[in-house]
């Protein structure tokens, strides 16, 4: 059995989690290629004309699925249980929202339901798998415990490369501000991590930061932001802010949480030079690299009239 | 004496008038400015359709009014119809067209698809809220490219390879553009560029979860442009008509509409010499302050409307 | 003593007469109604919002700012599943960098399966707070809505057919003034059956089989005229039954959950979040009914009503139903909406005319 999973949305926070378990089931994973213009172009064509991008994006590559496996991967993600650890309404409809626009496509979809406060937490919600896949309670139950282990392995190095980075990096050091699905996007993030490398500065990815630590400094910047990723966003800016010296909020046009979230950051994080960056196509964000050349020419200007004020005092 | 109908589709930009028998077949017909001057418009238009029919057999038993300034043109010609403009195209090309299964239409504001089966509308839909896919659209990009529109279609299929250009929203498409012209995408590629986006904007938008199905009929201002059009088959696979008097599809429906009711109203063309006053004033009733407007013939107010509420109906002052 | 709160809340439909209830007779708290919303709530909303927010979030921003100027000293705003969640805060944050100094009652502090913390937040505000006469004032309050909810529902399908122009608007026009001087549950009763009779008694003149038409969507859009310019009652005005669910009484105090997610699992299996779940089971329900046409009304951006367009679409195809797709923004114009309206309205006329001969 092959099981085909869209390299979009929460792929990019839980690939190492979902390839683990499906391996250990001993089940062949195809994930669909990087994020290319025909992706996008047919994400555009089967979504909804104001969704998201990155939900069009999706669409895109699980259309690209289509024929190349026996079920693709679509999750369904609420909330983890607590109040403040819902996620958009996105993660909660995309199950429905795939199979209403391939419905005529022939697509069979492993779902599952990561729903904490109806007490389907994301261990039961695996367990519930292995009915579709055929497998062994047991089997199911070690696969899901080592592919805990390899995320939690994966996710700790990441922080601490991260972290490294943040003490040891020459030169200025951006903390780019966004979700995981837009950030490694090849089409919306990529250009701009390619960018700023090419322009000698040190992209800082908030999601890196530990999560847990984030979530925890989240709290210091906002009391009731219901969204998790967003709170883990809001407590790495918190977290990196003395570290460093600009921020770069990266969304993805219209995204909901974020048109708040951000709106919020801007308000209460005074002090860094933030860039706004909102994305709408690959060809929408052009002119990026001059956007993101005068900001790091802003920051530098206003480092040297900084160091100029200091030495004549 | 044979009975005729006179249809009027008067938009911001343009005024369009038709002249039918009873058999839908068009008498006359004319074309011109609208010049911000609704009422001189149509003056202008009457004058000039007055002398293109032959007045010893027919007479203009009724009239129906359509478009953006519809009300206006309606009260003042009597009109026994004023129609929207979606419904008068429609009308008008099922008429001429009975075979027609979709309509695509790309106007100055707004642009639709209208769906028919059997001659008979059986779904439509129109552009959420941006103009992005519209004629004003790439209006605006012409003059920011120095380029004529008119001339768009022609230049736009000398290219090989059009830009990809990002036409979603109006604000991000103009910096993209500005941005593949630096980098030195050649004009007509980047024209190209522009009449797919329009395209591929309009599929995604407006025809969204629509069965496209020919034969398909193209109008509206946009279809004069070729390049659009190329587009339009390239992206659909299917051939798509242009009616070459499809700007007289919105007037000629109208009066298809007005002859189908059958109701009259004696018209004059002296009208066109009479003294017709408008006026704009704002409500000071409430903080939303509606514009309303009145219509005076010869001094007599003949009606008003515009407000909210019934705070600021006044139809004697 | 302390001084009596002056508190607020953003207009949504004629709801502010319950809320004004529940303020002064349970909260023991004066309320001030935002001025009329108008083209200037829009402005001020608009130009103190982030861009590409929800429309919703700017008009109440718009209503706070108006009865801030009117004298308002406390904000009180609901939380909610979506976007909504997150207002108040915000709301709070740009309320105080445009200096005003104000108290904020934000219910998203409160948590949803205790309801006494929603008692908590009113406390923090008004430490006198009662809770048998806060208990006492809700329930009329809720009696109040419901009352409110039925006429609205019974004058939507009947308006378009009043042989006196204007009777049903001048008549709910008293209604809501009555409402507003009520004072016991007792007299609520009295007074909303009256007037339900009384609505019942407005000459209609209805054709045996009347253009029908479902409406569905965002919760605060739907349900607030001023935000969807008042398409409803431009609808039923052309000749038109118009009907919808969608009110505080049905979402809030008898949602059928588990019904709702019974009756569509062919179309959706899961919640799909907010009001999606009801836009869907209510179009399904229209479409089964053999309705004319639905009209769908959402803010530019919701994004649960986005992601239930992909099924309405199905449900359109389905049952060979035609829908009409609104995204309202602080910025659209009248004009489009009228066109497309009448459009809609030729249309389903045409289809009907061509199924009755054809």
């Amino acid at each position: 059995m092959i099981i085909g999973i869209p390299r979009a949305l929460l792929y990019h926070r839980y690939h190492c989690l979902w390839e683990t378990f499906f391996e250990h089931l001993n089940l062949q994973v195809v994930v669909s290629r990087e994020t290319d213009k025909a992706i996008l172009e047919r994400g555009g064509v089967c979504a909804i004309d104001e969704a998201c991008l990155s939900s069009k994006i999706y669409l895109g590559h699980v259309e690209s699925l289509l024929g190349r496996c026996d079920l693709v991967f679509v999750p369904r993600v609420s909330n983890f249980g607590q109040r403040d650890n819902i996620l958009c309404t996105k993660f909660e409809a995309l199950p429905d929202i795939v199979s209403n626009t391939f419905r005529h496509r022939g697509i069979k979809l492993l779902d599952c339901n990561i729903d904490g406060r109806q007490s389907e937490n994301e261990l039961s919600a695996f367990m519930l798998m292995r009915k579709k896949l055929g497998k062994k309670r047991f089997q199911t139950f070690y696969a899901y415990m080592l592919a805990k282990q390899a995320e939690k392995l994966e996710q700790d190095s990441l922080a601490r490369e991260q972290e490294r980075r943040l003490e040891e990096a020459e030169g200025l050091k951006l903390l780019i501000v966004g979700h995981s699905y837009n950030v490694y996007d090849k089409f919306i993030g990529g250009p701009i991590l390619h960018y700023l490398k090419a322009l000698g500065a040190t992209p800082i990815i908030a999601d890196r930061v530990d999560r847990k630590r984030a979530l925890s400094r989240a709290a210091e910047l906002t009391s009731t932001m219901p969204w998790l990723f967003n709170r883990e966003l809001t407590g790495a800016v918190q977290e990196c802010r003395e570290k460093v010296d600009g921020l770069i909020l990266l969304s993805a046009f219209p995204c909901g949480p974020d048109s708040l979230a951000n709106e919020i950051l801007l308000r209460r994080v005074s002090g860094l030079p933030t860039l706004n960056l909102l994305v709408d196509s690959q060809e929408g964000a052009a002119g990026i690299e001059t956007r993101l050349e005068s900001f790091i020419d802003i920051i530098g200007f206003r480092q040297a009239a900084k160091t100029a004020k200091e030495a004549s005092l | 004496m044979n009975k005729a109908y006179l249809g009027i589709d008067i938009g911001s930009i343009s005024t369009k008038g038709v002249i039918i028998d009873g058999q839908n077949r068009i008498l006359a017909s004319e074309y011109l400015w609208t010049e911000g001057n609704p009422v001189q418009a149509v003056k202008k238009l009457l004058l000039s359709l007055r002398g293109k029919f032959d007045p010893a057999s027919y007479a203009v038993t009724a009239v129906g009014a359509t478009g953006s300034a519809r009300r206006l043109i309606g009260v003042i010609t009597r009109a026994t119809e004023v129609k929207n403009e979606i419904t008068a195209h429609a009308v008008g090309t099922t008429t001429l067209y009975p075979e027609v299964r979709t309509i695509f239409e790309i106007g100055g504001q707004d642009s639709k698809i209208i769906l028919v089966e059997n001659g008979v509308v059986v779904d439509y839909a129109m552009n959420t809220l941006c103009a992005a896919g519209t004629g004003s659209f790439l209006a605006s990009q012409s003059r920011r490219l120095g380029v004529a529109v008119e001339d768009f279609g022609r230049i736009a299929l000398t290219s090989q390879n059009p830009t990809p250009i990002a036409a979603r929203c109006t604000v991000f498409a103009e910096s993209d553009l500005v941005h593949k012209a630096q980098i030195g995408h050649s004009r007509e590629d980047i024209i190209a560029g522009l009449c797919k986006a329009v395209v591929t904007n309009y599929l995604n938008n407006v025809g969204k979860g629509k069965k496209i199905v020919g034969p398909i009929v193209f109008q509206g201002g946009v279809s004069k442009n070729v390049g659009v059009t190329k587009a339009f088959e390239a992206a659909t696979g299917l051939p798509v008509i242009v009616d070459p008097n499809g700007h007289l599809t919105g007037a000629f429906g109208v009066a298809v509409i007005v002859g189908r009711k059958g109701a009259e109203r004696p018209f004059d063309f002296g009208l066109a010499e009479m003294e017709f006053v408008t006026k704009g004033t704002n409500c000071d009733g409430c903080a939303n302050h509606c514009e309303i407007i009145r219509v005076y013939q010869n001094g007599e107010l003949l009606d008003a409307w515009g407000n909210k509420c019934e705070k600021g109906v006044s139809r004697t002052r | 003593m302390t001084k009596k709160r002056k508190v607020t809340f953003p207009h949504f439909g004629d709801y502010c007469v319950p809320i004004e209830y529940l303020m002064r007779q349970g909260l023991d708290m004066d309320y001030v109604t935002p001025p009329p919303m108008s083209k200037r709530t829009l402005e001020l909303g608009s130009k103190y919002s982030p861009d590409y927010v929800c429309a919703p979030f700017k008009i109440h921003l718009g209503c706070y700012i108006e009865a801030i100027e009117k004298g308002a000293d406390t904000l009180l705003q609901t939380g909610g599943v979506c976007r909504l969640g997150f207002y108040g805060e915000l709301h709070e944050q740009i309320l105080r960098d445009l200096g005003y100094q104000v108290d904020f009652i934000n219910l998203a502090m409160a948590n949803y399966s205790k309801p006494y913390t929603f008692y908590r937040e009113f406390k923090k505000i008004n430490p006198d707070l009662s809770l048998p006469k806060v208990s006492g004032a809700l329930l009329t309050t809720i009696r109040m809505v419901e009352s409110m909810d039925a006429a609205d529902d019974y004058i939507r399908r009947n308006i378009g057919f009043e042989q006196e122009e204007g009777a049903f608007d001048r008549l709910r026009a008293d209604f809501l003034n009555s409402l507003a001087l009520v004072e016991s549950q007792k007299e609520l009763r009295y007074l909303a059956g009256n007037y339900m009779k009384r609505f019942k008694a407005i000459p209609v003149l209805k054709p045996k089989r009347p253009l029908r038409v479902g409406v569905v969507g965002e919760y605060y859009s739907v349900m607030d005229p001023f935000s969807n310019h008042y398409i409803e009652r431009e609808m039923a005005k052309m000749g038109a039954v118009v009907a919808r669910w969608m009110n505080i009484s049905n979402s809030l105090f008898h949602y059928p959950k588990k019904e709702i997610q019974a009756r569509i699992r062919g179309y959706a299996r899961y919640n799909m979040g907010a009001t999606s779940m009801a836009t869907i089971e209510r179009a399904l329900r229209f479409a089964k009914k053999g309705y004319d046409g639905i009209i769908h009304i959402k803010s530019f951006g919701c994004t649960p009503e986005t992601d239930a367009m992909p099924v309405l679409q199905n449900i359109s195809a389905d049952y060979k139903i035609p829908i009409l797709y609104f995204s309202f923004d602080s910025q659209t114009a009248d004009a489009g909406i009228q066109t497309r309206l009448e459009a809609f309205y030729d249309m389903m006329t045409m289809r009907k005319g061509a199924a009755a001969t054809g």
